[in-house]
């Protein structure tokens, strides 16, 4: 696009005014050691996010003899994938990750769904007594009962030792009902209002017009959602006691680092000759990083899609009801 | 002639009120186990209400391993009640359904009286099968160990059923049939609210109901045990917390711990802050970029792992005990150190993994409203002569006090919940005294312990007074900021 005229004499005037001004804005000997330091902290304050889980990883894929010397620090050694390939061994992991991620994909599909309807009724001034129902729901975040009456009410609901404990819960989330209500209610309230005159249900704009539209809400709260069911843990520790084979991948996890002794014994017991020579070379400490970081991986492999939601996410979090 | 009609609207209008709200009695009754139909003898829960029974067998027959092995009673017994249940609980389902439609036009609610009629009938018929449950189980030759007991819920459901039947069939006759060519209609407002109705449902189900579960805090209940006037106790558990010497010091020293971690946490607020204010100070957008990255993500890994992550670093085989042999600071045979046991600093120690997880995500929020203030107050001051700092202290600060205020004041409205999975991953032998968080001790007491009315005690106390705080917190925003925070 050509500049006016008028936008090439403001350039002009302002690239003057710095020429004029240079001295200003020049760095000053002060700026760059503050820039010094700034880049270092900041360098070394990532350096401590990142490194835990590269060691966690270099440690993984290691040659398992080295590992167990420690003389694995800052770059692999003796490659091999062996680890992983020997956590099918491991009793019960596999249920745990069926657990872990069924709930993560179910739970999250219906909290999404659900808060997205529920964000789109309470828009509508005409429901039955809305602000009593919306104020009804909404208020409940800044409440609860504690974790005893909690997990008694549970029980009275049957849901303990129950897998539906993981999902039922879930579905009625106040504070993304919130954020959706609020990203709907930024929606020409128009585009509405000719779908009613063409006919359209409550049902059919739900569906056909705002679902499509809340799109980009409803991402930042599958994601929000998606991580607190694979990081969930209190409600598999307290609900699920004595039904071990609903156990998330977190509460088996915590078992595991718990469990001073070596982990080999929890591998299956006999096995061709070839697998008892892997269970020997195992030891604990390479199970544990493993399991870690297995359960590690999937967040890391979310987590760039992730970022483009979440700024906007938290900024609208802070958007009050 | 006009005024008679009004006068018959009004008495049918009353009647439809009388039935909806007992079918809504009814089904808020079948969540509670107080006169469970089911319940046809000693060996089914106190604690498994009518729909808890209709959903799970299991539940159901929960405690009665040992007699069906034993052969004290026979399985086909549960079976017969079990299916009594679940025929009352789609019963009272259809009830529902009923009560629902009524809220349309004639056409409708006819359709709905239908379901509510049948739906009374199916009810009557499952309790009658519970009763034959009973019946069976009554004539066990082991009555001191089955303990068959009258149902009095089949009576007291049953009565109800029948009114509601009673109730409707009156309705249906006296509801004006349907013009022909007349469609289903509800008016919208009713129409949204039924649609609302599930989820309300949910949230009643999951946070309003959990607050019954108060009532154990005045009975001497013990795991397993049953609430009955026999061990109701009034207060004592609330007395019991501040009189007896070993709960009493618990809590002073949870309480403790609790503040100090809270506090250390609320002292150091202002870093998140500030780690925006200097993270927009770096010119260099890709190294910004990546500093943002990464500083976030460990608030999306549980506590679990970086309890794990911090076992890889801080354990006697760990990154720093090999490091330091690799280098030679440690002998290579001396036993490693492990940093995280020993009780020495385990508030700060706590506080920094909590600072760890969270500082890079909290500075989001910061960061966004750095780049909210108006650029042209910076090029101002840059053209009074302002420098950096001072280009931070009179204009990005204040720019961002109304944020870090609002999340300040969250902060201490919170001050009692710290949260239970980082301290209880973190626990150990050595830490224990001064780890015990308030959600910690009330986990340990109630979970582990079996110590249910104290620990609710204890819940109840942090549940009243977070709620106290949170409204004191909104009341003073609304002095200083004239804006509610909730």
């Amino acid at each position: 696009m050509a500049k006016t005229a008028q936008e090439k004499l403001d350039a002009k005037r302002e690239k003057a005014y710095y020429k004029k001004h240079k001295k200003m804005y020049r760095t000053k000997p002060g700026d760059v050691i503050f820039n010094i330091f700034n880049y270092i902290f900041f360098s070394a304050f990532t350096l401590t996010c990142i490194f835990p889980f590269y060691y966690l990883f270099i440690n993984t894929v290691s040659d398992n003899e080295l590992v167990k010397r420690g003389l694995i620090n800052f770059y692999p050694k003796g490659f091999n994938v062996d680890n992983y390939i020997a956590l099918r061994e491991v009793g019960d992991l596999g249920t745990s990750f069926i657990v872990t991620i069924s709930r993560t994909l179910i739970g999250t599909a219906l909290m999404v769904v659900a808060s997205a309807f529920v964000g789109y009724i309470v828009t509508k001034q005409e429901m039955w007594h809305r602000s009593f129902w919306y104020r009804f729901l909404v208020i409940t975040m800044y409440f609860n009962a504690g974790l005893i009456p909690w997990y008694l009410n549970m029980a009275l609901l049957g849901l303990t030792k129950n897998y539906l404990a993981y999902i039922i819960p879930t579905i009625v989330a106040p504070y993304n009902i919130i954020l959706v209500k609020t990203y709907i209610e930024s929606i020409p309230a128009e585009l509405e209002e000719s779908a009613f005159i063409d006919g359209a249900s409550y049902m059919v704009v739900f569906r056909k017009l705002i679902w499509p539209l809340s799109k980009p809400i409803l991402a930042t709260i599958a994601i929000f959602g998606a991580v607190g069911h694979w990081n969930s843990f209190q409600d598999s520790l307290i609900l699920m006691q004595g039904n071990e084979k609903l156990f998330t991948l977190q509460h088996r996890l915590y078992n595991y680092l718990n469990q001073s002794s070596n982990l080999g014994t929890l591998m299956s017991q006999g096995g061709t000759a070839a697998q008892q020579a892997m269970e020997q070379a195992l030891n604990s400490k390479v199970i544990k990083y493993t399991i870690s970081m297995v359960s590690v991986i999937p967040i890391f492999c979310v987590y760039p899609f992730m970022q483009r939601y979440f700024e906007k996410g938290i900024m609208l979090g802070a958007v009050k009801g | 002639m006009k005024e008679e009609i009004t006068e018959k609207k009004g008495t049918l209008s009353s009647l439809w009120i009388v039935q909806r709200v007992i079918a809504v009695l009814v089904i808020v009754m079948a969540f509670f186990p107080i006169a469970n139909p089911a319940k046809i003898c000693g060996l089914v829960s106190d604690k498994i209400s009518l729909f808890t029974s209709a959903i799970s067998y299991n539940s159901l027959i929960s405690d009665c391993a040992r007699a069906f092995r034993m052969n004290w009673v026979d399985e086909t017994t549960f079976v017969v009640t079990y299916i009594g249940a679940v025929i009352a609980v789609l019963g009272i389902a259809a009830t529902g359904v009923g009560v629902c439609t009524s809220m349309g036009n004639n056409k409708l609610q006819r359709f709905g009286l239908k379901f509510s009629i049948i739906g009374a009938i199916a009810e009557v018929v499952g309790y009658a099968v519970c009763f034959v449950g009973y019946i069976l189980v009554r004539d066990t030759n082991r009555v001191d160990k089955v303990a068959p007991s009258m149902p009095v819920g089949v009576f007291i459901f049953g009565g109800i059923a029948a009114l509601i039947l009673i109730l409707s069939l009156v309705l249906f006759v006296k509801t004006p049939k349907a013009l022909p060519g007349e469609k289903f209609e509800m008016e919208s407002k009713y129409k949204l609210f039924l649609m609302f109705l599930p989820f309300a449902i949910l949230g009643f189900l999951f946070c309003y109901l959990p607050l019954y579960g108060w009532r154990y805090a005045f009975f001497d209940y013990k795991s397993g045990g049953t609430l009955s006037s026999d061990n109701f106790v009034g207060l004592k558990w609330f007395a019991y917390l501040f009189k007896n010497s070993a709960t009493r010091n618990d809590v002073i020293n949870v309480m403790k711990n609790t503040l100090a971690i809270s506090g250390l946490n609320i002292i150091t607020s202002w870093i998140p802050m500030i780690f925006a204010v200097f993270l927009c100070e770096v010119r260099n957008m890709n190294f910004r970029r990546f500093v943002q990255a990464f500083t976030t993500i460990p608030n999306f890994i549980s506590w679990v792992l970086v309890y794990a992550v911090a076992l890889s670093i801080f354990s006697t085989d760990g990154f720093i005990n090999t490091f330091a042999k690799e280098v030679g600071l440690m002998s290579q045979n001396a036993p490693g150190h492990n940093y995280l046991m020993g009780n020495s600093f385990t508030w700060v120690k706590m506080w920094g993994w909590g600072t760890w997880k969270g500082v890079g995500w909290s500075a989001i929020i910061y960061i966004a409203g750095i780049s909210g203030i108006d650029q042209s107050l910076y090029e101002a001051a840059t053209v009074d002569g302002a420098g950096r700092f001072q280009k931070m202290r009179h204009i990005t600060l204040p720019g961002l006090l109304p944020t870090f205020f609002v999340l300040l004041l969250m902060a201490i409205a919170g001050i009692l919940s710290n949260g239970l999975d980082q301290y209880l991953v973190f626990e150990n032998a050595e830490n224990r005294e001064s780890i015990r968080v308030l959600d910690l001790y009330v986990y340990k007491l109630g979970i582990g312990n079996g110590s249910i009315p104290l620990s609710t005690v204890v819940g109840m106390f942090k549940s009243v007074i977070s709620v106290v705080l949170l409204f004191a917190a909104n009341g003073m925003s609304k002095l200083l900021r004239g804006e509610s925070i909730i």
